[in-house]
């Protein structure tokens, strides 16, 4: 190591050769994928997130939901993510090529996310805002995401049942409600021809166990 | 008992060391500050995995900001400059020559911490983004870079102008980590922050410069330190020193590529995880060379500074181990998403790197200030701090992982079940990790009190007696 030119390019080139193999290699594989149009349907999936949701994945993102939530399907013979009703298929890259800030997560102190939107929970935004407001099990309350103000004329249709005092509501505000409709857009239910191959034999198992 | 370790000499002390204290000092005293709030902030986080609704009112400090927050303090505050301080105090000391643009130094920590803190700020306030050790805010990105290049300089310099053509392995990684860190910052900037890629490119840049900010910086900047103490402090020639070479290579080029095995089962390709898992067993030769050579650590003959080191490279092979054990399906399938993988990053940063950084700590303060330690009691509480709360805290965030994930695998176990299963550990690790914050409010105090006492009186009246400067314990 005396050849100082040397050292300093073996540096360069070790450090370039990962960033290469990882980066441009699954760039190289994944860089053109695109939407998949179906022709049935008439349209392209995954959609594109809805302006409102779009502003919600960054409140999810401020918030840092991804510590204790993935978005991420394992296949159905990888752990429990099916039997738990996370998804009927695993996640596939082609899900995320719509989403501006993909959040995979890495952990899951709370349930997976990738499919939240077709849960019964998610599809009522009624109850779903309630439950960001109050605590269940392991999930902290919200309440930041929400204000207490005075009922001027009608009570706000918004407002949440929920105590409050003598002529004042509670209601979510702007960043409470994208967030909302960014959770319930999270639902990746098209089957691409690459999600396909794996599910015939797993539906088998997956009954054949029960 | 005290005892004078044996390797030090009266020639230790030289204007090598005087003339770097003050930029040294704040390095190392920023460094601290960091690391006490982080460990302050983990502690709040922990409190939060065992009561929810702890501090919930609060959205600056709720739970995936809290984290967000301790991660960022612990990386770019306390691992950043206490990191660059040892390794350009050891590239001075190995160049021969007394470390040049130190105003430099002085002005890139100053903007550096400056940039750290409203870093924090951006997070706090939700400018988060939502990287895995990148969730500072993207404008204070830019500065980050120029500053960190501006301390690194004088690292460069040392290397460049070093009176002795040879170089030790303490050189080449303190040399490695200086100069690959602007790159995978800069790279990962790019590709995460001003031009984001598509899809689940994101996640697979995030996991490359998580990885590499591991094996390429903070890695390496420990290895620094840990290459110079043992041969310094215990007297003998570093064993099997042939290999040292390519066990460095063998980090480098293999250890970039191992980041893909948190992507097992995930939707990504998967020669990524597949990869990942040939390189972590490849990088086990790293690990096994770097125990080989470094062996004497473990017989410390009763010199702190040694055992700080020892205990740091343990935690380090243990890591590369639980590494490439982890990157075996079977393995992940239990400890994937789990707090298993919270115990391996806690073992890797305040057990190898944290402890690697104290032991140089307890080694140059006493050099660069001209003073000894103030209290070798002080320095004792700190060390058993420091074993008993990364060892309790990785033990039990380990144990919580392993339950979690089993339970997880079980579909008829809620997550309110698995909760309760994890309560008693995430308790435990909660205590260590208040134990961490102790001790290493301990050692700030500490240093606190040498920098301003060696301020006030001048460095060659006190200072006499190398050899017994550095307080030993056994």
């Amino acid at each position: 190591m005396k050849n100082g030119f040397t050292f300093f390019l073996g540096l360069f080139l070790a450090l370039a050769l990962a960033w290469a193999g990882i980066v441009l290699g699954s760039h190289a594989q994944l860089g053109h994928l695109a939407p998949y149009f179906d022709e049935n349907e008439g349209k392209a999936f995954p959609e594109r997130l809805p302006g409102i949701a779009a502003r919600g994945q960054l409140v999810y993102q401020d918030l840092g939901c991804a510590a204790c939530h993935t978005q991420q399907v394992r296949r159905p013979d990888f752990g429990s993510d099916k039997a738990r009703g996370w998804g009927d298929r695993q996640s596939v890259a082609r899900d995320y090529v719509s989403q501006p800030h993909v959040q995979l997560g890495e952990s899951r102190i709370g349930p997976d996310l990738a499919n939240f939107g077709a849960r019964p929970l998610a599809v009522d935004a009624e109850r779903l805002t309630q439950y960001l407001y109050d605590q269940h099990g392991g999930m902290p309350p919200y309440r930041f995401l929400f204000e207490t103000r005075k009922i001027t004329g009608e009570r706000s249709a918004t407002a949440l049942k929920v105590p409050a005092a003598v002529g004042m509501e509670v209601v979510p505000t702007h960043r409470a409600q994208a967030l909302v409709a960014y959770l319930q857009s999270l639902n990746n239910v098209y089957e691409y021809p690459e999600a396909r191959p794996v599910e015939p034999a797993e539906e088998k198992k997956e009954g054949a166990a029960k | 008992m005290t005892t004078a370790p044996s390797a030090a000499t009266p020639a230790e002390v030289t204007e090598i060391d005087a003339s770097a204290r003050c930029s040294l000092l704040l390095l190392l005293g920023s460094a601290l500050a960091w690391l006490v709030l982080s460990g302050a902030l983990a502690l709040v986080n922990l409190v939060q995995l065992n009561s929810p609704s702890f501090l919930a009112e609060c959205p600056v400090l709720s739970f995936g900001r809290t984290q967000a927050l301790q991660e960022t303090a612990f990386i770019y505050g306390w691992a950043a400059n206490a990191g660059l301080a040892v390794a350009l105090w050891i590239l001075g000391r190995l160049g021969g020559s007394p470390l040049r643009s130190l105003n430099w130094v002085i002005t890139g920590t100053i903007f550096w911490n400056v940039a750290v803190t409203l870093g924090l700020v951006g997070i706090a306030t939700g400018d988060a983004m939502a990287h895995t050790w990148l969730h500072l805010p993207r404008y204070v990105l830019p500065m980050m870079l120029v500053a960190y290049g501006t301390i690194a300089v004088s690292g460069v310099l040392a290397w460049t102008g070093r009176r002795n053509p040879m170089t030790f392995a303490a050189q080449w990684y303190a040399v490695a980590a200086l100069f690959l860190f602007p790159w995978i910052f800069s790279a990962a900037q790019v590709m995460l922050v001003f031009t984001p890629e598509r899809g689940v490119l994101q996640a697979l840049v995030g996991g490359w410069f998580v990885q590499g900010a591991w094996t390429l910086w903070l890695a390496p900047l420990a290895l620094t330190s840990a290459y110079y103490l043992v041969p310094k402090v215990s007297g003998r020639a570093i064993p099997s020193y042939d290999f040292a070479a390519l066990s460095f290579w063998t980090l480098l080029v293999v250890g970039g590529w191992t980041g893909g095995r948190h992507f097992i089962g995930g939707p990504v390709p998967a020669w990524v995880a597949s990869i990942a898992g040939v390189s972590c067993a490849l990088l086990l030769f790293h690990y096994i060379v770097v125990g080989l050579n470094l062996r004497a650590a473990f017989s410390s003959g009763g010199s702190t500074v040694l055992k700080f080191v020892a205990f740091g490279l343990g935690a380090y092979v243990l890591g590369g181990f639980l590494d490439a054990l982890t990157a075996i399906r079977g393995v992940a399938l239990v400890t994937q998403f789990t707090y298993f993988t919270a115990a391996q990053s806690q073992l890797a940063l305040n057990g190898a790197f944290s402890m690697m950084i104290f032991g140089a700590i307890y080694f140059l303060v006493p050099r660069i200030t001209g003073q000894a330690w103030a209290s070798s009691t002080l320095i004792r509480a700190h060390y058993l701090t420091a074993i008993i709360g990364t060892t309790a805290l990785v033990a039990a965030l380990a144990v919580a992982g392993w339950v979690q994930g089993h339970d997880l695998n079980d579909p008829a176990v809620t997550f309110a079940v698995i909760a309760g299963h994890t309560k008693t550990w995430l308790q435990v690790a909660t205590a260590a990790q208040a134990l961490l914050v102790l001790g290493n409010l301990l050692l700030l105090g500490h240093l606190l009190k040498s920098a301003v006492s060696s301020l006030l009186a001048p460095a060659t009246a006190t200072f006499r007696q190398p050899p017994t400067m550095e307080a030993s314990v056994s």
